[in-house]
C-alpha cells in the first residue's frame, strides 16, 4: 500500500514546490525560520529518497506541466543523472542547514533562510528541466540568489565579490540564452528530447554550442573564465561558501552535461578536445594556486577550481567508453560537493575559532578542535583520491579508462593533479599540529557547527564503500548513452 | 517591400544601434542613463514593427520606464554620497592611460571573430520557418483566452511565469536583506524638501495621472485575454504609479507597515503555488487548467499577480532604504 | 529580408554591450552594458521568429521576451543596490582591483 502511495506520487513537484512555499513562510515568520528550514530540508532528503525509489520501480519519471506536451509545454524530467544532482543537494544541503543554524545569529538567519530555500527549489527545478528556455529561468534564480547570500554578511570583500559573481552570472545567463535563441530558430524547439532528434551539424548548431558552453563555463568559473570564483567564495560567509563550492557550481555543470550528452555530442567536431584541455589546465592551475595561497579559505576555493577540471577530463574519454566515464564524473561531483562543502565548514569553524583564517597561524587545531581537524582531513582525504574514499573510486575510474584508452597526457594530469592536492592539504594539516609563532586566544566552537563538518567529511569517506550500490542508480533511463533519449 | 519600408526599418536600426552606442559611451553619467530611456523606447517602437505589441507595452513600461527610474534612482543616491566618495560618480574621465586604451583596443580586436561567428550562425538559418505557431493555434481555444502570448504565458508554459513571478521576489528578499544604505538624502526628502516650492505642480500631476493610470493598469489586465496586454504589463503601469506617488512625497510607508507590504509581494507568489498544487491534486497534472474553467482561473492568476508585480517593482524602486526589515 | 536585418542589429547591440562590460570600469556603465545586451538577445528572439512570412505570428518567443524582460529588471535592481553598498563601503563605484590575498 505504501509502496503503491510512493510509486504514484509527484515527488518530482513536491521537491520544487516545497521548498518555494517554504521561503515565502520563512520570509513572513523570521522568527520560525530556523526550524522551517531544517524540517525543510529533511523532507526534501526523503523525498529524493522516495523518487529514487520511484525512479527504480517504474522507470523515467516523466511529466507534461499543464497537460501540454512538448513541444507546446514544458516537460519534467527525472533519470538517473537527475537523481544523482538532486541527491548531492539535498544530502550536502541538510549539512549546511544544520551547520547554519548555529552559524548565523537571528537577523542574519532571518535574512539567509528565504534565499538559501528558494536556492534550493531553482536548483531542484533545474535538475528536473527538460525545455532549455525553462533552463534559463532557473539558471537566472540560482544566480541572483547565490550572489544575495555571498552579498549578505557585508563588508567590503564580500560586496565586491558578490558584484563580479553578479555580472559574471549575468553575463553567462545572457550568452546562454543567446544559444537558445539559436537553437529554438534552428530547430523549432525549446524540449530537449526534441531538440535531439531534430539536431543537424549545421553552423547554427556550433554557435549555439558556443554561446552555451561560454556562459555555462563562466557560470562555473572554468578555466580561464575562472577569475570572479576565489575572491567570491572565499569572502563569504562560510554555509555560503559551501553551497557556492558545493552546489551551485554543479548546477551549470548538469546543465552543460545534459546539453552534450542528449544534443551536441553526436555532432561534436572534437569539441571534447578542446573540453579536456580546458579541464587539465584547471585541475593543474588550480592546484599550483591553492599551493601558493597563505589563507585557508582561498586554499579551498582554489581547490574548488581544480577539482572542476577533473568533470571536464571525462569528455575526451567518454566518446569510447561513455557510461563508465560519465559514472566516474558523477561520483566526483558527489564526492567534491560532501567534502568541499565539509572542507569550508570546517574553515569556518577555524575562524570562528581564531577569528582568522591565515594558514601559518592554525595554533595546534588538532588538539584544541579535533573535529573540526578531523572532519578537515577526512575532506582532504577524498579531495587528494586517497582510498577508501568516494574521490578515490571517482578517480580510479577515470584513471581506468584513460589507461585503456592510452590517454597517457591525461593520466599524468590526474596523478599530478592529486599530488598537488596531497600537497596543498599536508600543508593545512601540518600547520594545524603544531604550534603557531604568535599563540592565538580562542573563541568557543559550538558542537553542531564541528559536527556538520565531520558527517559531511565521513559521508565522502563512506561513499567509498557505497559506489556498488549508487553507481547503478545513476544509470537509471539511460542518460549516458549519446544517441539521446527519452520517452 | 516598398522603399518607404525599407528606409523606415534602416532609420529605426541605426537610430537603435547609435543610440545603444552613445548611451554606452557617453562621458556623463546622467545622460548616459537618459540614452538609454531614449534606446528603451525606440526598442518599444521597434517591437510594434515587428508586430509584438504585447513585447512593446511591457519594454515601454518595465524595460524604459521602470528601468530607467531604477538607475536614475541609483544615480542620485551615489552623487548623494559625494563627500565621501571619490569622483567615479558623476563624469567619468575619458582613460587616457595605456592600460585602458590597450584593453579598449584588444577586447574591440578579440570580440570581431565572435561578431563574424554570430553574424554567420544568423545567417546560415533558412529563410522561412514557421515555428509552433500551428501548435499554438491548434490549442488556442482550449486555452481559455484568446491572446495567444496571455495564453502561451499563462497557460502552456504557466511554469515559466511561476517561476519568474519568483524571480521577482527573489531580488526584493534579496534586496532587503541587504539591510539599509546610509544616504545623505533619501528619496522621500529630496521630493519633499527641493520640491516644497512647486508642490503644488507635482501634486496637481498626480491627483490627475495615478487614477489614469489605475484605470490603464486595469484596461490592460482585463484585455490581455483578447488583445495585448497581460498580468506583467498592468502590474509595471500600477508600479509606475506607486513610483509617482513615492517621489512626489505620499508617505505610502505608513499605509503599508512591514508586514502587509510582505503579504502583497508574496500574494502571488503564493496564489500561483497554491493553484499549481490544487491542479496536481485534482487534475493530476501540475499548472492544468480544465479548458471551461480555464478563461477564470487565468484572470484571477493574473490579477493576484500583477498586484504582486506592482508592489515589488515599487518596493524594489525604493528598496535598500532599510525600514522594511 | 527584414527579420534578419532586425536580427544582426541585435547581434551588435549583444557585441556592443559586451564591449562596453569589458571596456569600462564604473558599475553603472556595466549594468546599462548587460541591460543593451538583453535587448539584443530579445531582438534577435523576436526577430527571427518572423521568418514566417504572412503566416500567424509565433508567441513563443514573444513569451520568451516578456519573461526575459522582467528578469532583467529584477537582475538591474539587485545590482543597483549592490553596487550602492559596495559605493557606500568603498567610496568608489568601480570593482576594487585588488584581490584579497
Amino acid at each position: 500500500m505504501l509502496q503503491a502511495v510512493i510509486a504514484d506520487s509527484h515527488w518530482a513537484i513536491i521537491l520544487i514546490l516545497l521548498p518555494l512555499a517554504a521561503a515565502v513562510l520563512c520570509f513572513l515568520y523570521a522568527r520560525a525560520a530556523n526550524i522551517i528550514g531544517v524540517m525543510t530540508l529533511s523532507a526534501l532528503v526523503l523525498s529524493v529518497a522516495a523518487l529514487g525509489w520511484q525512479i527504480r520501480e517504474t522507470g523515467v519519471y516523466h511529466h507534461a506541466i499543464g497537460g501540454w506536451e512538448a513541444p507546446l509545454g514544458i516537460g519534467l524530467y527525472a533519470d538517473g543523472l537527475s537523481l544523482l544532482m538532486l541527491t548531492i543537494t539535498a544530502v550536502a544541503g541538510l549539512g549546511i542547514s544544520i551547520y547554519a543554524t548555529s552559524y548565523f545569529k537571528q537577523q542574519d538567519a532571518a535574512r539567509f533562510w528565504p534565499l538559501w530555500l528558494l536556492l534550493l527549489a531553482s536548483l531542484n527545478a533545474l535538475y528536473l528541466s527538460a525545455d532549455i528556455f525553462n533552463l534559463y529561468i532557473t539558471l537566472e534564480l540560482v544566480g541572483l540568489a547565490a550572489v544575495a547570500l555571498a552579498a549578505l554578511t557585508g563588508g567590503r570583500d564580500a560586496l565586491a565579490g558578490a558584484m563580479r559573481y553578479l555580472l559574471a552570472t549575468l553575463l553567462g545567463s545572457l550568452a546562454y540564452l543567446l544559444g537558445v535563441a539559436l537553437l529554438y530558430h534552428g530547430f523549432g524547439s525549446v524540449d530537449i528530447a526534441i531538440l535531439a532528434t531534430q539536431a543537424e551539424p549545421v553552423p547554427v548548431l556550433w554557435v549555439a554550442f558556443g554561446l552555451m558552453g561560454a556562459g555555462l563555463a563562466l557560470k562555473m568559473a572554468l578555466v580561464p573564465l575562472h577569475f570572479w570564483l576565489p575572491a567570491t567564495h572565499a569572502s563569504a560567509a562560510a554555509p555560503v561558501s559551501a553551497l557556492l563550492s558545493a552546489l551551485v557550481i554543479k548546477g551549470a555543470f548538469y546543465i552543460l552535461l545534459r546539453l552534450w550528452l542528449e544534443i551536441f555530442a553526436p555532432h561534436s567536431g572534437g569539441a571534447e578536445t578542446l573540453l579536456g584541455l580546458l579541464g587539465s589546465a584547471a585541475v593543474i592551475w588550480g592546484s599550483l594556486q591553492a599551493l601558493r595561497q597563505t589563507r585557508l579559505k582561498l586554499l579551498i576555493a582554489y581547490s574548488t577550481v581544480a577539482q572542476l577540471g577533473y568533470l571536464f577530463i571525462a569528455f575526451p574519454l567518454s566518446t569510447m567508453a561513455g557510461a563508465a566515464v560519465w559514472s566516474a564524473a558523477g561520483y566526483l561531483a558527489l564526492s567534491h560537493a560532501l567534502a568541499k562543502a565539509a572542507m569550508f565548514l570546517a574553515a569556518g569553524n577555524l575562524m570562528r575559532f581564531g577569528g582568522h583564517d591565515r594558514i601559518a597561524d592554525l595554533d595546534r587545531v588538532v588538539q584544541r578542535l579535533p573535529l573540526t581537524a578531523g572532519a578537515f582531513a577526512l575532506a582532504g582525504v577524498s579531495i587528494i583520491g586517497l582510498p577508501p574514499s568516494g574521490g578515490f573510486v571517482g578517480k580510479w575510474l577515470l584513471l581506468e579508462a584513460a589507461l585503456t584508452q592510452g590517454r597517457w597526457e591525461l593520466v599524468v594530469v590526474i596523478i599530478l593533479g592529486s599530488l598537488l592536492a596531497a600537497a596543498y592539504v599536508f600543508k593545512v594539516l601540518g600547520r594545524a599540529f603544531t604550534q603557531a609563532p604568535v599563540c592565538q586566544k580562542a573563541r568557543a566552537v559550538p558542537a553542531r557547527m564541528e559536527w556538520a563538518a565531520l558527517l559531511l567529511a565521513c559521508g565522502a569517506i563512506l561513499l567509498g564503500f557505497l559506489a556498488p550500490f549508487i553507481l547503478p542508480l545513476m544509470d537509471i533511463g539511460d542518460p549516458f548513452s549519446a544517441s539521446g533519449v527519452q520517452p | 517591400m516598398t522603399l518607404l519600408a525599407w528606409g523606415f526599418d534602416g532609420l529605426l536600426l541605426l537610430g537603435l544601434l547609435g543610440l545603444a552606442w552613445k548611451a554606452l559611451n557617453s562621458t556623463d553619467l546622467f545622460s548616459a542613463i537618459a540614452l538609454f530611456i531614449a534606446f528603451g523606447l525606440l526598442m518599444a517602437l521597434v517591437w510594434v514593427r515587428l508586430e509584438a505589441p504585447d513585447i512593446a507595452l511591457a519594454e515601454a513600461a518595465i524595460g524604459a520606464g521602470l528601468s530607467g527610474a531604477l538607475l536614475l534612482a541609483a544615480l542620485a543616491r551615489l552623487r548623494g554620497m559625494e563627500g565621501n566618495v571619490t569622483s567615479n560618480t558623476g563624469v567619468e574621465e575619458a582613460p587616457n592611460n595605456i592600460d585602458a586604451r590597450l584593453v579598449q583596443w584588444l577586447s574591440a580586436i578579440l570580440l570581431l571573430p565572435v561578431l563574424f561567428g554570430l553574424v554567420y550562425g544568423v545567417l546560415s538559418l533558412p529563410g522561412n520557418a514557421v515555428g509552433l505557431s500551428a501548435e499554438i493555434n491548434a490549442n488556442l481555444a482550449a486555452s481559455g483566452v484568446s491572446n495567444p502570448v496571455t495564453a502561451v504565458l499563462l497557460n502552456f508554459r504557466a511554469y515559466d511565469t511561476l517561476l519568474e513571478v519568483f524571480v521577482l521576489l527573489l531580488a526584493l528578499i534579496a534586496i532587503w536583506s541587504m539591510g539599509s544604505i546610509q544616504f545623505n538624502r533619501s528619496i522621500e526628502t529630496i521630493g519633499k524638501t527641493s520640491l516644497e516650492t512647486t508642490s503644488s505642480v507635482l501634486d496637481t500631476l498626480v491627483y490627475l495621472l495615478v487614477p489614469v493610470l489605475m484605470m490603464v493598469a486595469a484596461y490592460l489586465l482585463w484585455v490581455g485575454a483578447h488583445a495585448p496586454g497581460g498580468a506583467f504589463q498592468a502590474g509595471s503601469v500600477l508600479a509606475a504609479a506607486c513610483v509617482l506617488l513615492l517621489l512626489a512625497g505620499w508617505p505610502l510607508h505608513r499605509l503599508l507597515t512591514a508586514m502587509r507590504l510582505r503579504l502583497l509581494a508574496v500574494a502571488g507568489p503564493v496564489v500561483f503555488v497554491s493553484m499549481a498544487a490544487y491542479s496536481l491534486i485534482a487534475e493530476g497534472a501540475l499548472l492544468q487548467f480544465p479548458p471551461e474553467h480555464a478563461g477564470t482561473l487565468i484572470l484571477l492568476l493574473e490579477t493576484v499577480a500583477a498586484l504582486s508585480i506592482a508592489v515589488t517593482l515599487a518596493a524594489l524602486f525604493s528598496g535598500g532604504q532599510g525600514q522594511h526589515e | 529580408m527584414s527579420s534578419f536585418s532586425f536580427a544582426l542589429a541585435g547581434i551588435g547591440l549583444f557585441v556592443l554591450g559586451l564591449h562596453a562590460l569589458i571596456v569600462h570600469a564604473h558599475l553603472l556603465r556595466k549594468i546599462l552594458a548587460i541591460n543593451i545586451m538583453g535587448s539584443g538577445v530579445s531582438l534577435v528572439l523576436v526577430a527571427l521568429a518572423r521568418r514566417g512570412g504572412d503566416a500567424l505570428p509565433d508567441a513563443v518567443p514573444h513569451a520568451m521576451v516578456i519573461t526575459g524582460i522582467v528578469v532583467a529588471v529584477s537582475a538591474t535592481a539587485l545590482a543597483l543596490v549592490l553596487m550602492l553598498k559596495l559605493a557606500a563601503e568603498t567610496g568608489s563605484a568601480t570593482l576594487p582591483d585588488d584581490s584579497p590575498e
